[in-house]
Formats: structure tokens, sequence, C-alpha cells
């Protein structure tokens, strides 16, 4: 499910990076047609008060950042929700995921 | 169907699109398909297709350049579909979509010229927006809409919000 080892290392990298107040990494892989626990497709919903003042892009930039080794390998799609504390408490909403809703290399 | 065939066949709907989706490279990738393990590499340098010289030409050439799987008439890829539903969504069918699927050095210097590791890529004014969840974002907090207004591009949903209120 969602504690593989891509899982526990996306998980560790974002919280080292980002020291976030909430943080939720699922496996979207087998949206992909991938078997159970394929670990190649991800969503991360990340809250972080690094993201107060940063654009979108900003913010998916250091996302991105965090997850450079895992992108340069394994990872091979990511969706990110990225809010500061703030947002979070007043649109906690998370976009529905059809199978298609991030990017892929 | 075999790699061969569908190769082909890519060529000729390629070949049949009219001015949306303008595909980059009329030449046949048969071989294209195999280079999955050479995706991590930094690759795309020199003057090919994926030098910086040649993308910077790329994400010039109209106001909107899109990078995706596919094509607009036939997105390969959900991400890249999404992108293509929310320009249709704002009434832009007229904007520059290359497939990188058929072109590996692009789809890598493209990564390269945004240090961005994924596609779809949306391009406006020749700068890059980011990827489908962004595009998404900009469409549901109005940034697209005027965005759009600052290419002189006048998106469909002004119009739909128009009729709304005649009714």
């Amino acid at each position: 499910g969602d504690s593989g080892p891509l899982a526990s290392a996306i998980r560790s990298k974002l919280v080292a990076a980002l020291q976030p107040t909430h943080l939720q990494v699922l496996d979207e892989s087998w949206r992909h047609g991938g078997p159970p626990g394929a670990e190649s497709h991800f969503s991360v919903v990340v809250v972080s008060e690094r993201f107060a003042g940063l654009a979108p892009l900003q913010r998916h930039r250091l996302v991105h950042a965090a997850l450079q080794t895992e992108l340069a390998g394994p990872l091979h799609a990511l969706a990110i929700v990225a809010r500061t504390p703030q947002q979070w408490e007043s649109d906690s909403h998370v976009p529905p995921r059809p199978p298609c809703l991030g990017g892929s290399k | 169907m075999s790699r061969v065939v569908r190769a082909a066949w890519r060529l000729g709907f390629a070949a049949a699109r009219g001015p949306v989706g303008r595909p980059l490279s009329q030449a046949a990738t048969g071989a294209a398909e195999g280079g999955g393990a050479a995706e991590g590499g930094g690759g795309g340098g020199g003057g090919g297709s994926g030098s910086r010289e040649a993308v910077e030409r790329l994400v010039r050439a109209h106001p909107v350049v899109v990078f995706m799987k596919g094509s607009p008439e036939q997105p390969l890829c959900g991400f890249s579909n999404a992108v293509v539903q929310i320009l249709r969504l704002h009434g832009v069918e007229d904007y520059n979509a290359h497939d990188v699927l058929q072109d590996p050095d692009l789809r890598q210097g493209i990564k390269n010229y945004s240090n961005w590791p994924t596609i779809p890529q949306v391009y406006l004014n020749g700068e890059f927006v980011g990827g489908c969840d962004i595009l998404l974002q900009m469409h549901q907090n109005g940034d697209l809409v005027e965005e759009l207004k600052k290419l002189g591009i006048r998106s469909a949903l002004l119009d739909a919000e128009k009729d709304q209120d005649k009714k």
C-alpha cells in the first residue's frame, strides 16, 4: 500500500526538507495499471509554512528538489498539492484524483 | 499491434493533423520506445532537437505551447489529456503541441530546459507555467483566464458566464 520503501523514502525526504504540518503520501500506481504496491505513481499533499509567499510553480519545485533522487529513478509520476497551514485550515479539500492529475516522465 | 505498425500509424496520423497540434518531427521513431533506461541520463545536448536553442525556438514559436504525450486529438497519457481538456474548456484550440514520445531528445531536452521532471509542460508566451496540477489550479482560481487575456486570448468561459447572466 502506501508504506512501501519508495513511499517511506518520499515521506522522510519531504519531512526533512519541508517540515510539513500535514503530509499525505499516496501510491497511485494502481490507477495507471500497475500491480498493487507498484510504487511508480504517487500523489502527495504537503502542508508547510515553507510555501508561504511562493507561487505554485515555486512550491512544486521545492517538492521536486526534495525528491530529486527518486524522480531520477523509480518515481515515474507525481501529483502535488502544496498549501500553507493557513490555506489548509480554510480549505482541506483535495481535488478528486481522476487517473490523470499530475505529470509523468 | 507490432511496434513497426504502431509507429507507422502514428506517422500517418501526425501527417493528417491540421493546424492544431503541429507535430515537431515527422520522422518515424519506432526505435525511440526502447529508450526507457536512457531517460535518467543528462542527454539532449549538442545541436539536436533537445538542445537549449532548439527548445527555446519551440517555446517562443506561439503564445501557447504544450509538450505532451500524444497529440491534442489523441492524448496518450491521462495527465496530458487533462491539459488538452482544460485548454479546450477555455476555447483554446490553436496552440503548438509537441509529442515528446516522437522525439526522445526533445523529451529529455524539455525537462533540462525547464528543470522540471515531468510531462506535460505548458508554456505561455515562452514562459514555463507548470504541469497539469498547476494548470488545473489556475483554471479553478481564475488565473488562467487572466493569463490568456494577457496573451490577447479571450477565454470561452467569459462568454459562457455572459450567457448565464442573460437567463
